[in-house]
């Protein structure tokens, strides 16, 4: 039908997390620059993007002018674990144009790609670096034709030849209106943001056409596998809440405190002052989820994660019953943790998540993120829901008498269900009392309840009656009195 | 190694051992570094070729000191006359020697940057081409 719109491939890049950052992959035949500071990552996110689409068929031609030597280049980049030096010389040919521009003549350059694109009828072209053809062109006076014109032309050149194109350039600032930006179809820019002591990549899709690209700064980070993007953990359309379902807690009395367990899909704040039992409670809702054929996923950021584990979570962990998160990278992100998580939960088809604690995943978030840390976790907070994974959350709460807070992040409005430990003081001896503060949508008790900590875990007691202003820390007994109704909403 | 390297090696050995004059020996060994070359320029760069060939040269006269008058190559970009000159003015059995020391050298320095499979891989269409099948050349200046 002569009337149907063109249609654009998108290409797979290769590239974890990109292809969502792209708004679904790379267009075919798009003629693209990849943009930032030195040492930012350009090249490899080029040769990584080339070695996964790169095929004898459609093979790839990687130009390299003056910029990095290529010995360098090739001495580096096949450290990678993407680097298939198979394909080398088969889908990839690396090709040097620095003879070419050294006497910035851009016709001849010019001329150059066009016999090699002839030749090998690529599906790919990067020209590396970019900026070096800007810079050999300044240094030896006029050209005859310029930069505009050059990329202008190699831009409609390799669209004509089906060739999906890539500049790669240094360029040191998005202020600067270059030309060269105006004649792309996309614009992807790489950057180190340092702070403080702290250095965070990230990426930008400045532009792609045709295609709504995600917005806003994502971080990213290289490994030995290359480059994995993180895009902002999407909040789930709709959760995957099964209406009635309740999980056990692992604790004797406290599901009967819950009315009946945790609600299946639901978010808990375990708050209480260091010291309290949130990590053993979390344990035993881990461990009660694996006596009940259950899998899980865990993210410590406790110093000593193995110490307050304890014997049980360590076996499943080590039986691959539990997952855990990898939290022991530099300068994370919310947005890391929340990919890493999902991608854990999902390879082991987890019905619980614990979160250890939201206190230490704060230290250990690079500076940059640490203002946006309420914001973060309510994103991530939705996106584990979307998993329709139940989670437990952990926060230390700094025990002050004079005010009754249940987190300190203002947090406590992100999760369904809230559960606050505290130390009291009774006849001269350190208690801890807790109570179940919210449970969204739920019958739940107000008691609250002593319990004690012992070689089998935490173990809930009676009320404390005939006290009263426990809460104050220091209670005083009062007058006995009729009880008080046990179940409130 | 290489295995078209080590058939250069080989095919200049063997014309040594027909009691080939230095001058063929030279003239061979010329093409196989014309060769090596052109395969190597168009991916690394015509100077990054002579880069590596000038550092062969360093590291092999130490133990061939017959080499040393072929660094007046490396002036510009290696056209491999004055290693061509070097070798001729030697023995055909001395000439082989050095130009297969030049080419170990050479091989294990490129592996040494960039690892011996990917060495392989450029270094691909390399071959021990007979000695008289030149390729055509531009005029010495």
């Amino acid at each position: 039908m002569t009337t149907a719109k063109a249609t654009i491939h998108r290409l797979a890049t290769g590239v974890q997390g990109l292809d969502e950052v792209l708004g679904g992959g790379l267009p075919e035949f798009s003629f693209n620059i990849i943009a930032g500071p030195p040492g930012c990552g350009k090249t490899t996110l080029a040769h990584q993007m080339m070695f996964a689409l790169a095929t004898p068929e459609r093979p790839a031609l990687y130009f390299t002018v003056l910029g990095e030597p290529p010995l360098k280049m090739l001495r580096y980049m096949q450290q990678f674990d993407f680097f298939d030096i198979e394909k080398v010389g088969r889908a990839i040919h690396f090709i040097n144009l620095a003879d070419d521009t050294a006497y910035g003549d851009l016709e001849k350059v010019l001329a150059r790609i066009v016999a090699a694109v002839e030749q090998h009828g690529p599906g790919l072209v990067f020209v590396d670096s970019f900026r070096s053809v800007m810079l050999a062109i300044q240094d030896s006076g006029p050209s005859f034709i310029t930069l505009q014109q050059f990329v202008q032309r190699l831009g409609m050149l390799m669209t004509s030849w089906q060739a999906t194109t890539f500049l790669i350039g240094e360029y040191f600032t998005d202020a600067d209106p270059n030309p060269v930006f105006t004649v792309s179809d996309g614009l992807i820019w790489l950057r180190q943001s340092a702070q403080r002591n702290s250095v965070v990549r990230k990426m930008e899709v400045m532009k792609m056409r045709g295609q709504a690209s995600l917005p806003g700064l994502h971080t990213f980070r290289i490994g030995a596998a290359g480059i994995r993007v993180f895009p902002p953990a999407q909040p789930a359309l709709r959760t995957a809440r099964q209406p009635g379902a309740r999980l056990g807690m692992g604790v004797a009395g406290l599901d009967a405190l819950m009315g009946g367990g945790l609600p299946r899909g639901y978010s808990l704040l375990v708050a209480g002052p260091s010291g309290s039992g949130k990590t053993i409670m979390a344990s035993a809702f881990l461990a009660e989820g694996a006596r009940c054929g259950e899998t899980g996923v865990i993210a410590a950021f406790e110093q000593h994660p193995h110490l307050s584990r304890g014997e049980t979570v360590a076996g499943l962990i080590q039986d691959g019953r539990i997952g855990v998160v990898d939290t022991s990278a530099h300068n994370l992100s919310v947005d890391e943790v929340s990919a890493l998580l999902v991608a854990e939960i999902q390879r082991l088809d987890a019905t619980r998540v614990v979160i250890d604690s939201l206190s230490g995943f704060e230290l250990v978030l690079a500076p940059t993120f640490r203002d946006d840390f309420r914001e973060s976790l309510a994103r991530m907070v939705s996106a584990l829901a979307g998993t329709g994974a139940t989670v437990l959350m952990t926060s230390e709460l700094e025990d002050r008498y004079d005010d009754l807070r249940f987190s300190p992040y203002g947090t406590a409005f992100l999760t369904d269900a809230i559960i606050v430990h505290r130390y009291i003081e009774v006849d001269s001896r350190l208690q801890r009392v807790m109570a179940v503060v919210k449970l969204r949508a739920s019958a739940h008790s107000n008691e609250l309840r002593l319990f004690h900590i012992d070689a089998a875990g935490l173990q809930i007691g009676e009320m404390l009656t005939g006290h009263e202003g426990l809460l104050g820390g220091r209670p005083t007994r009062r007058p006995p009195q009729a009880p008080a109704d046990g179940h409130g909403h | 190694m290489h295995h078209g390297l080590r058939g250069i090696q080989a095919a200049l050995e063997r014309l040594a051992a027909e009691d080939a004059d230095a001058g063929s020996v030279a003239d061979a060994a010329r093409a196989a570094w014309l060769q090596i070359a052109a395969a190597l320029s168009p991916i690394i760069g015509r100077q990054g070729v002579a880069a590596l060939y000038r550092r062969s040269l360093h590291l092999a006269q130490a133990h061939n000191p017959a080499l040393a008058a072929a660094q007046d190559d490396t002036a510009g970009a290696a056209d491999f006359s004055a290693l061509r000159a070097a070798l001729a003015g030697q023995t055909s059995g001395s000439a082989v020697a050095a130009n297969n020391a030049l080419l170990d050298t050479f091989h294990e320095l490129l592996s040494r940057l960039i690892g011996a499979s990917l060495t392989e891989r450029l270094l691909g269409s390399v071959s021990d081409a007979p000695s008289t099948d030149l390729p055509a050349q531009d005029p010495l200046p």
